[in-house]
């Protein structure tokens, strides 16, 4: 018998971890209040609606996931958490809500993602995941539907492709092709796993299979003109081959075939060559297209070590701040330390992550996991990496932070499905 | 209470306030992160995949690494601060709010200096005549000369050593005050000298020969440092240009120090036919004359040539006949080595900022193969170019005992060797023959009472107009303090035109004991 006392129950420590949270949102709320008030006394009060939904609305999905019985890991919900806390809060500061029930599809996305996220945590929970297997081509489907209806109604903004009112459901096709991928591969685990000196070498057959479902997202991708989308799915493809292979040569091989691509595709598209010129050098064109990058370092820059304080900063001088640059912001007002204290929470989730994945049981169930922390670390890394200028921008949103209804929604989801999967019994 | 809670904020504790909050924040977030870190995770299952775990928590460590070059160190990016400082809205901005430091000359007089309460204001004491060297701080046309490549360390960001790197990281974006750079130039000095180009155009090099540090650099005409405007678009005068470090000239006669060098180190003191109908190279080109040629055309009358002549009388007279024939009988591959020692086909780097170097325009000297070609380029005509700067330079090898040194401005740069020129007995021999220029030929006019100044004057045939008018010289003959080397554009015979210029800024310097008195004490 071991001597130590018995852990809390998962449920009661994420229910700490959360009220710890709450305690950082509730110093960021005031602080951002205290500078918004000393400008202007008349604040609409609407605005704190999704941060009422935080205070209100967590409490009651971990009542949810008590009743459940749930029984995963506290630590990745904690960090889902603390993450979406921090999210709202940056949000609430750039004024996102500031139209209070003017515009609700502003103030929807945070409740709605709490209830997505509680989805996940059902349809996956207790062991249940494996018979999302069955739903694999039905995801595959309902991908290309996705891809197709942006086609032919999805208008152009700000170099993005958008559905009527604003939606963007390219963010749903990452987990739906993650979902087909893990019912996919998991039925030929031993034709990826063949390897001769180190080099992957699946059969023929196998490969082509793979090659033409996945050749036609990724023609649709391309049509749509979205290559961050194409670089974050097959950064996907390879995070996942690896994990079924368990062979590092995929790994190198998705390398190579990064950098082919990355320095390829600049000679396909003038976007994404623009970009890829910006990031080597931002200072030829400082007032046209290095403007953005610019002022986001500049941003970083007067943030310092410590920050400027929530509130406190200027970081509307990035252009679209709220959505792709959100890190920015955050590095202007929180400083080195705090982007340092987020980035080690988004390592712990994606290593909790993987860590779930290590102990699911059926292969199906380890590569779904493995594909959907892959995702939301694969959105990550590019998009601070982006805004950092440590690689070219890629217009990847930030998991749980950068502002849109339909990407926190979706992350949120995820992260349920993760929170389910970790609990295998 | 909203009214109480305003008060409150807007009052003497509001910034307090908004601190303590924005501390009590980061100190929560990082106990909630800290507490996720170690919250009870799930046992590990039989597959492991820590490779993955370890690459995207390394990659984002590395991010993180990579912004703190931006986020800490941004100051260290020149062209980063340059942007910050032009389109950083932010009201209160460090970079903002730098008082830009002064210039100062080498014994700390002010030659640029800010105007408090003015970000872009400059108050520059020399104005016009020390334009060049300086540059200009405007915010519309830019930072150029020192004020660029110095512009770090005037705007405080500059970073020496370590220790200090830390601390600056941590703490310098909220410094206010920018650090002084100090140079070599002496303000009386280069005042002195703009006015005595009078408004010619023109360019004059004063520097001391052992160290190499500029005691002038002045190129006339000037302009007024706080408008740019209105000498940038002069292109008729063309007073932004630096006359003195970009201007390409023929350097005429001057040029023959470095053939007199380099037929002495290779030990060749031919004595030569001057007739008076000069020397013919080679078929079909033109003969060289001396100058004495045309001055007796002039009258009427028909010059005998100088006869059999060595290599002292022909230094002196400034023989062109003579070193036409000396420059073929060195060999184009001696040639060739000297100019590439020499420097004349590279760029003299005459400051080094911590955003940049100053440098000198390349001048050009052409591979030589053909006997014709040589014979014009040892009397400094043909297709050779030099800036003012670099014939400063070799003459002070002259009277440095053979050392090039590299020129230089600020006055924290060591001293720095560029080549051995000649040796130390061919540089003597020079300065013997360069003194009897002085005393006896060309340089007559330049000779002061008990300075024993040496120098040589050129007349440079230009391609248009009259000719250009070179003097360079140094003194004392003993052991040389300083160098002078004066260009007017189109001022006809150096003689005339340059040297009473070159003489007048010796006596200036002389009086203000810059050549008589040891060179240990200034830079």
């Amino acid at each position: 018998m071991s001597r130590t006392p018995p852990p809390l129950p998962p449920v009661a420590s994420a229910t700490g971890l959360f009220l710890l949270s709450a305690l950082a949102v509730l110093c960021a709320c005031l602080s951002i209040l205290g500078v918004k008030l000393s400008n202007a006394p008349l604040l609409p009060w609407q605005q704190l609606i999704p941060l009422g939904a935080y205070v209100a609305g967590v409490p009651m999905a971990l009542l949810w996931l008590k009743l459940i019985g749930w029984k995963g890991d506290p630590g990745l919900v904690g960090a889902v958490f603390l993450l979406s806390g921090v999210g709202l809060v940056i949000q609430f500061r750039m004024g996102s809500f500031a139209q209070g029930l003017g515009n609700p599809v502003a103030l929807a996305p945070f409740p709605l993602g709490l209830a997505a996220f509680l989805v996940g945590v059902t349809l996956t929970g207790k062991g249940r995941g494996a018979w999302l297997a069955k739903t694999g081509w039905l995801a595959y489907l309902a991908a290309l539907a996705v891809f197709a209806a942006m086609l032919l109604l999805g208008r152009r903004y700000r170099g993005g492709l958008y559905l009527p009112g604003h939606m963007n459901p390219s963010e749903i096709v990452k987990p739906l092709l993650v979902l087909f991928l893990a019912a996919y591969l998991s039925m030929r685990q031993k034709a990826f796993s063949e390897t001769q000196n180190g080099i992957p070498v699946p059969p023929i057959p196998a490969l082509l299979g793979l090659v033409f479902l996945w050749g036609i997202p990724m023609l649709l991708t391309i049509a749509l003109k979205d290559l961050g989308l194409m670089m974050l799915l097959n950064a996907i493809l390879i995070v996942m081959l690896f994990a079924i292979a368990r062979s590092t040569g995929y790994l190198a091989l998705g390398l190579a075939a990064a950098a082919a691509a990355g320095f390829g595709v600049q000679f396909l598209s003038a976007h994404a060559q623009a970009r890829f010129d910006v990031w080597l050098n931002p200072f030829t064109d400082p007032t046209g297209k290095g403007w953005q990058i610019l002022q986001a370092l500049a941003a970083m820059y007067s943030g310092g070590l410590w920050g400027a304080g929530l509130g406190s900063g200027v970081p509307q001088a990035v252009p679209i701040v709220s959505s792709d640059f959100v890190y920015a912001a955050l590095a202007e007002e929180v400083g080195l330390i705090g982007c340092g204290l987020l980035l080690m929470v988004y390592a712990v989730l994606f290593s909790r992550g993987f860590r779930a994945a290590g102990a699911a049981k059926t292969p199906f169930e380890r590569l779904l996991c493995v594909g959907l922390t892959g995702s939301l670390a694969v959105q990550t890394l590019l998009n601070v990496a982006g805004v950092t200028k440590a690689l070219p921008m890629t217009g990847i949103t930030l998991p749980f932070i950068s502002h849109g209804g339909s990407s926190l929604i979706t992350t949120l989801l995820v992260a349920g499905l993760l929170a389910g999967l970790s609990d295998r019994k | 209470m909203l009214e109480h809670l305003m008060e409150l904020l807007n009052g003497e504790h509001g910034p307090d306030l908004l601190r303590g909050l924005k501390i009590a924040f980061l100190a929560f977030l990082a106990v909630a992160s800290l507490a996720v870190l170690f919250a009870p995770s799930c046992k590990p299952g039989k597959v492991n995949y820590g490779l993955l775990r370890v690459i995207f928590t390394a990659s984002l460590i590395a991010i993180l690494c990579y912004q703190a070059t931006w986020q800490l160190l941004g100051f260290t990016k020149p062209s980063f601060v340059k942007f910050m400082r032009r389109y950083n809205k932010r009201p209160n901005a460090a970079e903002l709010q730098v008082t830009r430091g002064p210039i100062l000359d080498c014994r700390g007089r002010i030659l640029a200096a800010p105007v408090p309460g003015d970000l872009w204001g400059r108050r520059y004491p020399l104005g016009e005549a020390a334009v060049h060297p300086l540059g200009y701080f405007h915010a519309t046309f830019g930072i150029t000369a020192v004020e660029r490549v110095s512009d770090p360390t005037l705007s405080g960001f500059a970073v020496e050593g370590g220790e200090d790197l830390l601390n600056k990281a941590l703490f310098a974006p909220r410094k206010a005050e920018g650090d002084p750079v100090t140079l070599t130039l002496d303000a009386r000095l280069q005042q002195r000298a703009y006015e005595l180009l009078d408004g010619r155009k023109g360019a004059i090099v004063v520097l001391r020969p052992r160290s190499g540090a500029l005691l002038a650099l002045v190129s006339s005409p000037g302009f007024n440092p706080l408008d740019p405007a209105s000498a940038l678009a002069d292109e008729e005068n063309t007073p932004a240009f630096n006359r003195a470090t970009q201007g390409r000239y023929p350097p005429g006669s001057t040029f023959k120090i470095l053939i007199a060098g380099l037929a002495l180190e290779k030990n060749l003191r031919p004595t030569f036919a001057c007739p008076g109908m000069g020397y013919i190279a080679g078929p079909n080109t033109p003969p060289i004359r001396d100058s004495e040629y045309y001055a007796y055309a002039r009258k009427g009358a028909v010059w005998p040539g100088w006869g059999q002549m060595d290599m002292k009388a022909a230094m002196t007279h400034s023989s062109n006949v003579y070193f036409a024939q000396l420059g073929v009988a060195c060999g184009p591959e001696a040639f060739n080595d000297m100019m590439a020692r020499a420097q004349i086909n590279a760029s003299l780097t005459y400051m080094k900022g911590a955003a940049g170097a100053l440098e000198s325009s390349r001048g050009n000297v052409p591979e030589i193969s053909k006997k014709r070609t040589l014979a014009q380029l040892a009397i400094g005509q043909g297709e050779v170019l030099v800036t003012p700067l670099h014939v400063a330079c070799f003459t002070a090898a002259v009277a440095a005992d053979g050392k090039l040194m590299r020129p230089r401005l600020s006055r924290g740069e060591k001293p720095e060797e560029l080549a051995q020129l000649f040796g130390a007995k061919t540089a003597e021999q020079l300065r013997t023959q360069l003194r009897d220029v002085v005393r006896f030929g060309t340089g007559k006019a330049a000779n002061i009472a008990d300075l024993e100044v040496c120098g040589k004057t050129g007349t440079a045939q230009a391609p248009a107009g009259d000719d250009h008018a070179w003097f360079t010289c140094f003194a004392p003959r003993r052991h040389p303090k300083l160098v002078v080397t004066v260009l007017i554009e189109h001022g006809g015979f150096g003689a005339t035109a340059a040297l009473p210029v070159a003489r007048e800024l010796l006596e200036e310097a002389d009086r203000l004991g810059y050549v008589r008195r040891g060179e240990e004490a200034q830079p």
